[in-house]
């Protein structure tokens, strides 16, 4: 099953970067949020998968790592906090240029483009 | 003790001229003037120590690990030195007071007089490498300043940038020279330097450190082919002309070679280099000045040539040339200095300094142009005056030189011309302009200067002229202390006789003078024949290559740094992916043997969902609303996903947090075009990204299956086993988040504020037009607060809080806790907005969410802090357990507390965020007051 | 009672006090805001101060938060090189802090208590021990730092933001990549029980240990604008106000900071350090970065520009230093250091107020009418300039002559040396360049009506002050800074490791 979840993993990252190297805001942002979908499972599986072992200490021993689950809810929150930021900047830029372009111009095939800011 | 009065009191005299600024003219120069004096007294107090061949030399230590100590150090060649310095500069302050007019900042311009001849016996104080090159950008800063005086002028502003660009460059090369001999020799000192001649000339490095240093040494003393700056610092006050050209800055490079001829001297390459630069700069200097109508332009050629002179005699590797060159730096300074005053005079008394307009003006000013006169005539080596005994010398020593073979004829011709040439000026410059004929057209009639004024040049000439007569007696034991302390070794036999006898130097300076006089009366043919060149103007040169050079680093510039997100987001992650390829790489495992068998047909489904989610979501981006809803199923089945791999508190955070995110997204792109703009990236853009994320994907996707394989021992069995002992609770993840590493969550609400707080700045000031239709131009729904959705979530809402209430209390064991308690709040309170609106809402609910995030996070840190009054370290929990009637036995901790804190930031951030955002559609929208 | 817990106050001051001045009354009124924010800036100097005379009396602290044993908990190390940054960064701040109070803060909402809130995420990255800590501190000064960026708004600055948000953000997703294969590798996360683990681990998990290590470089490389990953760091820094640019100048120390820590001291011990492949490819970096870096001198348009070439070219020398890879030359480094970041914050203050007094022009490069008291301006930058050029009497030339000392006889010694005298070279002749259009060449008088306010200049005045102070006491600080490097290169494990939690 490790195949199959690293295969999500890696597609997701995948997606995710792609969706971050587009021009347009909105679409960098749900990149984003893809690409700490994908970042999150990552730093989850870097503890191992494990069942049924919720990190509750009681009758069932524990055989799961609790401290990534910590580092991925912290990642989760503060994730959340950029994606949040990230969309209002993203609107901000819009009303000021007018346009959802990140560069707030719309402009040809980057490696054409010379003139400085 | 003396030594450090001697140097610094010049320095501390900067200041003198502005303390002085409200004073006369007169008593700011003498005021300026005193310092100088006294540090003058003071050296020649030392003066028969030093002529009997002692070194007085005074240290303290600086900068160890640079081997950079305040070092002074004074031999015959620093006192030869630092008299011509503070003897000529009170002499220009004398002048300066009656040369500068009325509007020019007096005050201004001693300081930064001053400030130069601090910087200048600094450098021939010093005792120590490190210490001379300060003082020697120093100088180049200062003269950069004293150049600019008249900064209103173009052409002086031209000419200081050139001049502190190519004597900047120099200093640069020095520094890379000197620590070069400094980690060759082992230490900076000049004692221990100049003793290190034999090792630094056998060093490996020994070409680079002569270059270095050269280089240093010839920007400075403008020698062939970085000439071309000094003509232009003509643009500066003739004072300053007078000092910088004749004592102290250009020779300031001679200095240098003076300084380190024992270290460097004496290789073959050494004579190649300094004797071609010399000479070649002798013969260019000379001969351009003949062709000079500026009056200082042609006294500024003569400089260059006339330290051409006295560097190619230091390049000849004999001690006697060196002695020779040392008294001919004497008297250059002497003569020329007061030409320089003499060029002022006349400039300042006729108005002009075009020797094409100056003649004849023998009759309106007999002194000055006797004065001039007799300088120029010592500039010519005519005999009986100072220039003529060192001219001898030279002859004799350039006649002397055998290193270059049969060709070394070549040599004494070659000086013999430059001479003549020489000789041709300075008669252009007596006869031009105190002869042939009458003056045209000056500004005003020339007249004799103001009493005072006239005083320096005559102490210089009367120099020279007692120099010139009675040698021996005047300069003997200067000329002798000077010559031994820059050969380190004891002077060869010399007379400083006038008459030598018939020989070969005396026909050689006849043949100068014959030849001089000749081609001043051809001047006509030759100023003809020069006249077939274009002149160049250096500076404007300079000025061009400069603009050329920056026109060029801004096509750079902009090609490279385009401001494009995109090119930088992509080198980002092509970096990344380098740096994780090239260990991935090398991992030898076949990957089939990562391979777990066991096939699970939930996480199977779930995988495949995930998948297609992220892929559709790419594929249906432009299609906004279907690509989120595609997002929200990934993150749907990320949460599942965490909850199959037991951990159910990222399940709930997971799913609550994608709640509001998708909220956040659906109300952000209220405000954005449904669809995206057909892509601004090109084909091959596209073709590149793909290629790009996809080989990332592929890597993530590799190491994380390598990680579960793979994945080592961790700490986290201390945590099981102490989560309740030592922590007070069995929810594991939990006591980690609010215990064992409460510190990362303290900085995580912190962040959650921050962006609360950041997102409220950019609405704040966001002008929005608010669209009334949709992509297809229908109106929105009109029906906007539906009746059921407001029934439900009005009797939801205490049910929301009471589920967040039980979910808070019972983190600490269970899966919850405040961050999940938080959420589940805020999501009910903003489903109150859905369904009533924001003015319904606002009506009623009277919470200022930034308070309710101030207070949370107040309670955190306070929580974290209280221990330290127990002297705990900060966040150190407490727990106990109590047991009451009723109730029964119950636990009470202080993470509860911090927890407390993390619930109340959570829906203070959340809320801030998302009501604000709403409100922008509203007339409730945010405003914030221009304070 | 508070000494024992000095450690932590850098941190937790800052964060106390931008709590408190968000309380809703005091955020009201800008005096009382002001006043708070500038005492705090002083505390916080102090508490800095404090620090470091501590750690130079009694050695490094470990400070172990929540009372958790290493490695287990969460601990903070302050030696004398992360004290000496953490003094820097309130010195810095305090500079700005008080020049914001010339009229900038009023431009926007919250402002002191975001500064306050930067300045914590910065000193947390400094102390902090733990690897996923720093990740959370880097998140806070980042959150901060994006908010600081727009303040005052105008589209330039936003868009500017989007760049430099979405840029940061990837980079933050890599760093959490990076976490999770090194922790994956060693299963923990505390500097010292990494450098332990670091010594005896091999096969697979080392390999995947360097792709972690690898990876964070590259963060820390985006962090402190290392080429080719520097091309946020111009728009950035030349698009928002003036102090937060003051403030930004220790961002990038950041970056440096962790390369010296983790790359060279965590991963970097040993006999066959992990870090030692990545480390090789330091110095060609550092000489491109120095190298663009010039050529971003000679083309800056703008003063801002410029200072932030200046920038990267301080960047890449340091970069350099690091590469070297030893006590030696990272004393000099931390010399240099201090310097830069000093300078380079006087440089963005400057250019605010030319900005300010040439409403039309800005800071571009053209000649405009006189400004007003441009003879004390034009002192001030000639200074300014000294400093940033490396000429004496300013500490630039001794920094200088370190770098040139310590890359002497190291592999790529020419090329540096020739790139760090050129990228001199090159910045005096900008520096002349800019004195002649900014000062000199006049048409017309100065406008009367707006003047240079003492505010704006007392930073200056101090850091001025400060860089005379650096040569005058240059023997000191570097006697400190030779002890710092010292420390910073043998990380005391046993100290750390072998203490134990009280709970």
């Amino acid at each position: 099953m490790e195949i199959w979840f690293s295969v999500a993993v890696g597609v997701a990252t995948a997606c995710g970067v792609f969706l971050m190297l587009r021009a347009h805001t909105f679409t960098l942002v749900l990149g984003l949020t893809l690409l700490s979908y994908a970042v999150n499972l990552f730093l989850f599986a870097s503890g191992g998968l494990t069942t049924d072992s919720a990190a509750i200490l009681g009758d069932k021993a524990i055989n799961s790592d609790p401290l990534p689950q910590a580092l991925v809810l912290t990642a989760i929150v503060i994730g959340f906090a950029m994606t949040a930021f990230a969309c209002i900047q993203a609107m901000r830029a819009r009303s000021e240029s007018g346009h959802d372009h990140v560069d707030g111009k719309e402009q040809r095939d980057i490696s054409t483009k010379t003139e400085t800011p | 003790m003396k030594l450090f009065l001697l140097c610094f009191l010049p320095i501390i005299g900067v200041i003198v001229p502005i303390l002085a600024k409200g004073f006369g003219r007169s008593q700011i120069a003498f005021f300026t003037a005193l310092l100088p004096s006294v540090s003058l007294a003071l050296l020649f107090s030392e003066m028969f120590a030093v002529f009997d061949g002692a070194v007085i030399s005074h240290q303290i230590a600086w900068v160890s690990s640079l081997g950079l100590n305040l070092s002074l150090r004074l031999d015959g060649l620093a006192f030869l030195f630092a008299t011509l310095i503070l003897g000529i500069g009170l002499l220009v302050i004398l002048y300066a007071r009656y040369y500068l007019s009325e509007r020019d900042n007096m005050s201004r311009f001693y300081s930064y007089l001053i400030l130069f001849m601090a910087a200048m016996l600094g450098v021939v104080l010093s005792g120590n490498l490190i210490q001379m090159w300060f003082f020697w950008e120093m100088t180049s800063i200062s003269s950069f300043l004293l150049i600019s005086f008249w900064n209103h002028k173009s052409e002086a502003r031209k000419g200081a940038r050139l001049a502190l660009t190519v004597t900047g460059f120099g200093g640069l090369c020095l520094l890379a020279g000197v620590i070069l001999i400094g980690e060759t020799v082992g230490s900076y000192e000049l004692d221990v330097v100049l003793n290190a001649g034999d090792l630094i000339r056998t060093s490996s490095y020994y070409p680079q450190i002569l270059i270095l240093v050269l280089l240093g040494a010839f920007t400075k003393s403008a020698q062939f082919p970085f000439h071309f700056w000094l003509p232009h610092a003509m643009a500066a006050p003739t004072p300053v002309s007078a000092y910088l050209h004749s004592a102290t800055m250009v020779k300031a490079g001679v200095f240098l070679l003076a300084r380190l001829y024992p270290a460097l001297s004496g290789t073959d390459m050494w004579f190649v280099l300094v004797t071609t630069t010399g000479l070649m700069t002798l013969l260019y200097g000379a001969y351009t000045a003949v062709f000079q109508h500026d009056l200082k332009g042609l006294l500024a050629y003569s400089t260059i040539s006339h330290l051409g002179l006295i560097t190619l005699l230091f390049g000849l590797n004999r001690d006697m040339a060196a002695v020779a060159a040392v008294f001919h730096i004497i008297n250059h300074a002497t003569f020329k200095a007061s030409l320089f005053m003499g060029a002022g005079i006349i400039d300042h008394e006729s108005g002009s300094r075009d020797m094409r307009k100056l003649n004849g003006l023998y009759r309106y000013m007999p002194i000055t142009a006797t004065l001039a006169m007799v300088a120029a005539a010592a500039m010519a080596g005519v005999p009986l005056l100072n220039g003529f005994l060192s001219k001898e010398m030279f002859f004799a020593e350039v006649l002397e030189q055998r290193t270059i073979g049969a060709i070394s004829w070549l040599i004494p011709v070659l000086a013999t011309v430059g001479a003549a040439l020489s000789v041709a000026y300075s008669l252009r410059f007596i006869h031009d302009v105190f002869f042939n004929g009458e003056p045209r057209d000056l500004p005003k009639t020339p007249h004799e200067p103001p009493r005072y004024m006239r005083v320096p040049v005559e102490v210089l000439v009367a120099i020279c002229l007692l120099v010139g007569a009675f040698p021996a007696f005047t300069i003997g034991a200067l000329l002798n202390s000077a010559g031994q302390a820059t050969i380190n070794n004891a002077v060869p036999e010399f007379s400083l006789a006038i008459w030598h006898g018939f020989n070969i130097p005396l026909l050689m300076s006849f043949i100068a003078i014959v030849g001089g006089v000749l081609i001043y009366m051809s001047r006509k043919h030759l100023f003809r024949f020069q006249a077939s060149f274009q002149t160049i103007n250096a500076s404007e040169i300079f000025d061009k290559v400069i603009h050329q050079i920056q026109c060029g680093a801004q096509k750079v510039i902009g090609w490279i740094d385009n401001g494009s997100y995109q090119r930088s987001a992509f080198i980002l992650a092509a970096f990344a992916l380098l740096m994780l390829a090239i260990p991935i790489s090398k991992i030898s495992e076949p990957l089939e043997r990562l391979a777990h068998t066991n096939v699970e047909i939930p996480v199977i489904v779930g995988c495949i969902l995930l998948i297609l989610g992220s892929i559709a979501t790419v594929l249906v981006s432009h299609q906004r609303i279907i690509a989120l809803a595609m997002l929200s199923l990934v993150g749907l089945v990320v949460s599942i996903a965490f909850n199959y791999y037991s951990a159910p508190d990222l399940a709930l955070t997971q799913v609550l947090v994608e709640v509001v995110a998708v909220i956040l997204l659906l109300l952000t792109l209220y405000f954005f075009p449904q669809t995206t703009p057909s892509s601004t990236t090109g084909p091959a853009g596209f073709a590149r990204d793909i290629l790009l994320a996809s080989t990332i994907g592929a890597v993530i996707g590799t190491v994380c299956l390598l990680m579960l394989t793979y994945h080592s021992e961790s700490v986290s069995q201390f945590y099981i086993d102490n989560a309740k002992t030592g922590g007070g609770g069995t929810n594991v993840v939990n006591v980690i988040l609010v215990d064992f590493r409460g510190f990362d969550t303290m900085g995580e609400i912190l962040v959650l504020g921050i962006a609360a707080l950041g997102i409220y700045k950019l609405i704040a000031r966001m002008r929005l037009s608010i669209r009334t239709r949709d992509a297809q131009g229908r109106l929105w729904s009109e029906d906007k607060h539906p009746m059921i959705l407001s029934v439900v979530s009005q009797s939801l809402l205490p049910l929301a809080l009471l589920i967040s209430a039980y979910i808070f209390l019972r983190g600490h064991n269970l899966p919850g806790g405040g961050f999940i308690a938080g959420l589940i709040t805020a999501v009910a309170m903003i489903l109150q907005y859905f369904a009533h609106g924001v003015s319904w809402v606002i009506a009623r609910n009277k919470i200022v969410y930034q308070s309710l995030i101030v207070s949370g996070l107040m309670i955190a840190l306070l929580t974290g802090m209280a221990p330290l009054f127990w002297g705990y370290p900060f966040l150190t929990t407490w727990f106990d357990y109590f047991t009451l009637p009723v109730i029964g036995k119950f636990e009470l901790t202080s993470a509860l507390v911090f927890d407390l804190g993390v619930y109340l930031t959570v829906v203070g951030s959340t809320m801030l965020i998302l009501s604000n955002l709403g409100k922008l559609t509203t007339n409730q929208r945010l405003k914030v007051k221009e304070r | 009672m508070l000494l024992d817990h000095l450690a932590i106050l850098p941190i937790i001051t800052p964060m106390l006090l931008g709590i408190v001045l968000l309380f809703a009354r005091l955020h009201e009124n800008m005096n009382s805001q002001r006043v708070i924010a500038i005492c705090g800036q002083a505390i916080g100097l102090l508490i800095a101060i404090v620090l470091l005379r501590t750690v130079i009396m009694q050695g490094p602290i470990v400070y172990q938060l929540g009372n958790w044993q290493q490695p287990y908990g969460i601990a903070l190390y302050v030696d004398q090189v992360s004290a000496l940054l953490v003094l820097l960064t309130s010195l810095v701040a305090f500079c700005a802090q008080i020049y914001s109070c010339a009229g900038d803060d009023k431009q926007g909402i919250f402002f002191h208590p975001l500064m306050m809130f930067q300045v914590a995420g910065i000193c947390g990255a400094f102390l902090t021990a733990d690897i996923f800590n720093l990740f959370v501190f880097f998140e806070i000064l980042l959150m901060a730092s994006y908010s600081l960026m727009i303040h005052g708004g105008g589209k330039n600055r936003v868009l500017a933001n989007s760049h430099y948000l979405f840029l940061n953000l990837l980079g933050s997703s890599i760093f959490l990549i990076a976490l999770g294969t090194i922790y994956a590798a060693f299963g923990t996360l505390s500097y010292a029980d990494l450098l332990l683990k670091a010594q005896n681990i091999e096969g697979t998990q080392l390999l995947l240990a360097q792709a972690g290590i690898f990876l964070l470089f590259v963060v820390f490389a985006l962090k402190s604008a290392m080429l080719p990953l520097h091309l946020w760091l111009a728009k950035t820094y030349s698009a928002t106000s003036a102090p937060v640019a003051a403030l930004f100048a220790i961002l990038t120390k950041v970056g440096l900071y962790c390369l010296w820590r983790i790359h060279g001291v965590v991963f970097g011990s040993g006999t066959e350090p992990l870090s030692a492949p990545i480390m090789e490819w330091l110095s060609p970096l550092a000489l491109l970065t120095i190298a663009l870096a010039v050529v971003g001198i000679l083309g800056s348009k703008t003063l801002r520009q410029l200072a932030s070439y200046l920038i990267i070219a301080s960047v890449g020398s340091l970069l350099l230093i690091i590469a070297q890879h030893n006590a030696q030359a990272s004393a000099a480094g931390f010399y240099y250091l201090i310097h830069s970041t000093l300078a380079g914050c006087a440089m963005f203050l400057f250019a605010g107020i030319v900005v300010r007094l040439r409403p039309k022009a800005q800071d571009r490069f053209v000649s405009t009418r006189a400004l007003p008291s441009a003879g004390l301006l034009s002192f001030i930058f000639l200074v300014m300039a000294i400093a940033m050029i490396g000429l004496p009497p300013l500490s630039g030339f001794i920094g200088k002559a370190l770098l040139l000392k310590a890359t002497f006889g190291s592999s790529w010694m020419m090329t540096s040396w020739a790139l760090i005298l050129l990228s001199s070279l090159v910045t005096l002749i900008a520096a002349s360049r800019t004195t002649s259009h900014l000062f000199w060449k006049a048409s017309g008088d100065a406008a009367e009506t707006d003047k240079v306010h003492n505010l704006e200049l007392i930073p200056l005045y101090v850091i001025a002050f400060l860089l005379l102070c650096l040569v005058v006491f240059a023997n000191d600080v570097e006697g400190f800074t030779q002890s710092a490097a010292q420390q910073l290169h043998q990380f005391p494990l046993p100290q750390m490791l072998n203490l134990k939690g009280g709970q």
